[in-house]
């Protein structure tokens, strides 16, 4: 009867309690998509990345401004030759499923990712270790088969966060669905396009975290996830696409995020054909498009122009300057290379409505020095297989890219060596500008052989010169994350790699 | 009867056979490297031999299709390749939203848009005739994101009475199931509306006005119940389709239905998921006709089925 009495009083106390004291405390984030798992070695989406972050850690991790933090190590020492590296791990930290997190943890979820006989998609992050030792409980050491400068970004990825031993043996591949990390946030369930989870509420960092559940759902129609923000079910969503961050802008209740990613946006020309083999082509299509009234017109403002081959949040990016729009200095580079009344030629890219928007402002801009482009729209599917299902230079059915690329480890490495080194042509990876450099090779090459940030700096700031000077692309611009979020909702960002992020004190008044 | 059913049902074999041969010969003719999609942009070509062997792409294709029609004989469908769920269970998961949504949103624009077609029939060329057809081409010429949009931006944001989106309490259907109606409403009129008008200039309903029929009788038994017989059929295409996901509502108010299911594998070549969801589409078509076909009995009883 008590107990009755005391659950009778408790009611009438909550419903006495003003409205806000008892706002939901389940954080809804409005994605664009599906998930497609939560086994972070199997992922290869921004989105499933995300959430795998909130329930997974790695040795170390990238902040939101691209840094590198420790997370489940504390701290490394690296050989100088860059090939051996010992990773010292934080104690009393355990799993999800209640196993610990210790040194044979790290090798084991090492060695599972590495090994191609699990098909893994991650496989590549750890094709250049040799193996995996465990020094003692908290204390293990990875030794390359080559120098490898940019390990500890290379592990800061999403790929490489550390899985329970315990889930993947108990579930083997279903541990898709079955996640177990040691992360802020634990799995509750996923069905259809529902993402649940809950307080970790024996993660390591004492107190923390102060959100009690967390939902992602996908809310594929860009309209109707600003409504869910509107309305008050969702308090974070992304992407905002960028002609609608206005109507929110003068919200009381709304803050619009408008920070630039590490997405460099650029035309990836094929150097081997004709004309782009000639570097006073590709210099006049440099100096033909006005990088600013692009931003303007596609991302109704919300880019930067590109400076460097790479964007400026990445680790050893160094600016180079500009090819500013000078339509006469372009005519005057196409008649020098043998083209006084232009050419005409095809530029090829994705469906998705600003790509489109992009591709027919660049052929309005190059029609005006006499470059007659056809547009060309592809699928993603039929794009990737005409990208890359290429033998050599001379298969190549692409002449101008409409491209980008965002350096997931946050390194120059990444950011540079697929796209603009001689060993990264398709099908190996994406040089999809057949671009080919010994100085920029070697650069690239140097870059990797040291974990020297001194030496590192050296070699890359050659590689960007070189890159800039040649120019293999038509350099556009660096995207801006545009998402918004309510005013009670505090520590989410986008990174600048795409991700959503929650700081470890995020929280949800 | 029975005997009609059972022919019926068998026959339907064939043609699921057909439509899986088809459906597993088109799905692999597609372009594009399913492999390549499914590792991402920055896989190596470790990485993507790891997800070939993985989805036993790297097996002869006549292989992969034998294996395929042992497999579904046994009502196995496999494994998504994109969520490693079991295709049972993911297509399980997004019927139900789909059926629900479909059946709420035939329910009224039948009701209504038949409503309508009778109304405008009877009162041919009059006010109340060109007041529904105006709503009918209304209907039809809204795009339904549109439409999905205004009422969001309406319901949702400015009055807060129902949810934007999403699939659970009854509230999560009204907008959908009304925006999903509309055209369908409006199809229906108009084509109610033109089936009446034809019967209406019948040489046995000017026969039964001149015997001196009551008009209600003329209207309801002579006129309307053969004027249904295409209705029916209308219905039950309108169903079928609509079963098959509608792809634009269900993106607009985020429900977790076929449709959006079948985008999403077609984009990720998801090749098991694409087979089962067409696979069950056909089967759900042939059902239907099936369906329409026993309607018609029971609307006419003249019609004799064999």
């Amino acid at each position: 009867m008590r107990s009755k009495l005391s659950m009778l009083f408790a009611g009438v106390l909550l419903f006495a309690l003003p409205g806000a004291a008892f706002a939901a405390k389940d954080l809804v984030v409005g994605v664009p998509a599906n998930l497609t798992g939560l086994d972070p070695a199997d992922l290869n989406d921004n989105l499933s990345q995300s959430a795998a972050r909130l329930m997974f850690e790695g040795l170390y991790m990238l902040d939101e401004h691209m840094k590198l933090q420790p997370q489940l190590a504390e701290s490394y020492e690296a050989s100088e030759d860059a090939k051996e590296f010992t990773f010292h791990l934080r104690k009393g930290v355990t799993f999800q499923d209640g196993s610990p997190f210790d040194a044979a943890a790290v090798k084991f979820s090492f060695d599972r990712a590495g090994n191609p006989e699990n098909h893994l998609k991650r496989q590549s992050l750890f094709v250049m270790i040799a193996h995996t030792d465990v020094v003692d409980d908290y204390t293990v050491r990875v030794v390359l088969k080559y120098p490898f400068g940019a390990f500890v970004n290379d592990i800061a990825h999403p790929g490489a966060l550390i899985v329970s031993p315990k889930s993947v043996q108990q579930y083997g591949k279903e541990v898709t669905r079955h996640p177990s990390g040691t992360g802020p946030y634990e799995f509750v369930s996923w069905s259809a396009d529902t993402l649940k989870m809950k307080k970790n509420e024996h993660y390591w960092k004492a107190g923390l975290p102060k959100i009690e559940t967390i939902t992602y759902r996908s809310v594929p129609e860009n309209g109707a996830r600003i409504a869910m923000l509107q309305a008050g079910e969702a308090q974070f969503i992304y992407p905002v696409p960028p002609e609608l961050i206005a109507s929110l802008k003068n919200s009381s209740t709304i803050t619009v995020f408008d920070e630039p990613s590490i997405l460099g946006r650029y035309i990836a020309l094929n150097n081997m054909r004709k004309p782009f083999s000639d570097p006073r082509v590709r210099l006049a299509l440099n100096y033909a498009v006005d990088k600013q009234a692009f931003i303007k017109v596609v991302f109704n403002g919300h880019a930067d122009p590109m400076d460097s081959p790479m964007p400026p949040l990445l680790g050893f990016y160094q600016k180079q300057g500009s090819y500013p729009y000078d339509p006469a200095k372009a005519k005057a580079l196409l008649a020098e290379a043998g083209y006084p009344n232009g050419f005409e030629s095809t530029l090829t890219g994705a469906v998705d409505t600003l790509t489109q928007r992009g591709m027919q402002f660049i052929q309005q801009q190059l029609a005006i020095v006499g470059v007659k482009v056809n547009v060309e729209p592809l699928e993603a599917g039929v794009l990737t297989a005409k990208e890359f299902n290429v033998k050599s230079p001379e298969d190549a059915t692409i002449v101008m890219l409409y491209t980008g690329w965002s350096s997931s480890t946050g390194d120059a490495d990444w950011g540079m060596r697929p796209m603009l080194y001689t060993k990264s042509f398709p099908p190996v990876l994406a040089n999809l500008a057949w671009y080919s450099n010994p100085v920029t090779d070697a650069a690239i090459e140097e870059g990797l052989a040291t974990v020297d940030p001194s030496k590192r700096a050296t070699a890359y700031a050659k590689a960007q010169a070189q890159v800039w000077q040649d120019a293999p692309w038509i350099f556009l611009s660096v995207d801006h994350d545009l998402a918004a979020y309510s005013k009670n909702l505090h520590g989410a960002f986008m990174r600048p790699d795409q991700q959503f992020h929650l700081t470890a004190d995020a929280s949800l008044d | 009867m029975l005997d009609y059913l059972i022919r019926r049902l068998g026959g339907t074999i064939p043609v699921l056979l057909a439509v899986s041969a088809f459906v597993f010969l088109f799905v692999h003719l597609l372009p594009g490297d399913p492999a390549r999609l499914v590792a991402g942009p920055d896989a190596s070509p470790q990485d993507i031999a790891a997800v070939r062997a993985d989805m036993g792409l790297d097996r002869p294709l006549i292989v992969q299709y034998l294996r395929y029609l042992g497999q579904t004989a046994q009502f196995q469908f496999g494994r998504s390749i994109k969520t490693h769920q079991t295709v049972a269970e993911l297509i399980g998961e997004r019927f139900m939203p789909t059926l629900l949504l479909t059946v709420s949103a035939m329910l009224w624009s039948v009701i209504v848009g038949v409503g309508i077609g009778v109304l405008s029939g009877v009162k041919r060329g009059r006010w109340q005739d060109q007041v529904s057809m105006v709503l009918a081409i209304s209907g039809i010429s809204f795009p339904s994101f549109w439409l999905g949009l205004l009422l969001i931006d309406l319901f949702s944001v400015r009055l807060g009475w129902l949810p934007t989106g999403g699939y659970g309490t009854w509230q999560s259907f009204v907008l959908p199931a009304f925006t999903l109606g509309t055209g369908v409403a409006a199809v229906m009129a108009r084509f109610t509306r033109s089936a009446f008008v034809e019967i209406a200039g019948e040489d046995y309903v000017r026969t039964a006005r001149a015997k001196g029929v009551p008009e209600r009788s003329v209207v309801w038994k002579h006129t309307l119940r053969n004027a249904l017989i295409p209705v029916i059929t209308l219905t039950g295409l309108q169903f079928g389709f609509l079963l098959g996901g509608a792809i634009v509502v269900e993106t607009v108010f985020a429900w977790p239905g076929l449709g959006r299911l079948l985008v999403d594998s077609v984009s990720y070549r998801d090749y098991p998921v694409i087979q089962a969801e067409i696979l069950l589409f056909s089967f759900e078509f042939v059902l239907i006709n099936l369906l329409v076909d026993l309607l018609y009995g029971v609307v006419n009883p003249e019609i004799r089925l064999r």
